[in-house]
């Protein structure tokens, strides 16, 4: 190692050491905070939903997770718009798994769907909710792609379905969104009763939201898992 | 003394990440510091609303009032997959650049973009 580098190291250690330092003294963090306060436990009971957090992200502050949902179609589109201008590498000859890694991935699938879609309609009552489901079935589709191979899970699924499922969905939320503000109700409010809690159909919109999110995140991370596989980098 | 809770793990990590980022000239192990950079950030807020023998955030469980905060946990959600959504995008960048340069080495990418500047003038 020249000593330039030695000396890029040092700087670099010294000033990020120095840094982290800073934040731990100057802060003033004094550990665990004070729990949850009684004006979030308050506006969950108002939408309905047991959940709190779903509650948050969902009804309080849904205006920050309708950007979210848009800076992930927007990365998926990314992922999307790179890699078909890139063209497709060469096609390589895969090698088939055997027999009992092929049946057993078929016969997990529809549970690990099944699961899912508890967890999205779930969630607004237990932990869950669409962004959790929509991986977990993500997830489930890329175990059989690399069981089957991913053309045959793409042949399964008519790319032109999955696209407008996608961008359907993604819509959807945005129409979910903007149409208090159409109805010339206070913008983003709720316009569904919070019916009883504890029970599926309560919670006003977070059960719709939720739908849709999981709709859209089980697609765009089975689109970016697809793209990255049918389009690998090479060095 | 510091005390050891998640919030000094958690600057420990976002060093390291950071450390990561700056020193390393690999362009995957670089998107790896960042993904650690994040993580240190979600433990960060996660531990900032936590509290001892604090209840999972559901209105069902008996003693509402000893709930943990479930603000960081909400914002959390969005750093997530906002994370998720960088990493893929900044990983098909490297991978055309890998494909133009043949090499993760970010030295190197730099020397050959400079050399390439240099050839236009």
């Amino acid at each position: 190692m020249t000593s330039t580098s030695i000396r890029r190291v040092l700087v670099a250690v010294l000033l990020v050491g120095g840094f982290c330092i800073l934040i731990l003294t100057g802060f003033g963090f004094r550990g665990p905070g004070d729990g949850a306060s009684d004006a979030w436990i308050n506006a969950a009971r108002e939408t309905g939903a047991l959940n709190v957090v779903s509650a948050i992200y969902l009804n309080t502050r849904l205006f920050d997770t309708v950007l979210e949902v848009l800076v992930f179609a927007v990365a998926v589109l990314g992922v999307h718009f790179y890699l078909t201008a890139r063209g497709r590498a060469e096609p390589v000859e895969s090698i088939p798994e055997s027999s009992v890694v092929r049946i057993a991935a078929d016969l997990l699938l529809p549970l690990i769907l099944l699961i899912s879609i508890y967890i999205v309609l779930h969630g607004h009552l237990s932990p869950g909710g669409g962004f959790s489901g929509g991986v977990i079935a993500g997830t489930g589709l890329l175990l059989t792609a690399i069981a089957l191979g991913t053309k045959t899970v793409a042949a399964r699924f008519g790319p032109r379905l999955l696209e407008r499922l996608e961008w359907g969905a993604l819509l959807g939320i945005l129409f979910l969104a903007a149409l208090p503000a159409l109805l010339a109700r206070p913008p983003l409010s709720d316009l569904l009763p919070p019916g009883t809690p504890g029970r599926i159909a309560s919670g006003g919109s977070i059960l719709l939201y939720n739908g849709l999110i999981g709709v859209k995140v089980f697609i765009g991370s089975w689109v970016i898992v697809r793209h990255f596989v049918d389009h690998r980098g090479e060095i | 003394m510091l005390a050891l809770n998640g919030v000094t793990i958690s600057v420990l990590l976002f060093g390291i990440g950071l450390l990561g980022l700056i020193l390393r000239r690999d362009l995957v192990v670089k998107l790896l510091a960042l993904g650690l950079v994040n993580s240190a950030a979600i433990l960060c807020l996660v531990s900032l609303g936590a509290r001892r023998d604090g209840a999972p955030p559901l209105l069902m469980t008996p003693a509402a009032g000893a709930m943990v905060d479930p603000l960081p946990q909400a914002i959390v959600l969005s750093a997530i997959v906002i994370n998720f959504a960088v990493l893929a995008l900044a990983l098909v960048f490297v991978m055309l650049l890998v494909e133009r340069y043949h090499t993760t080495d970010a030295h190197r990418i730099e020397r050959e973009t400079a050399a390439e500047e240099d050839s236009w003038n």
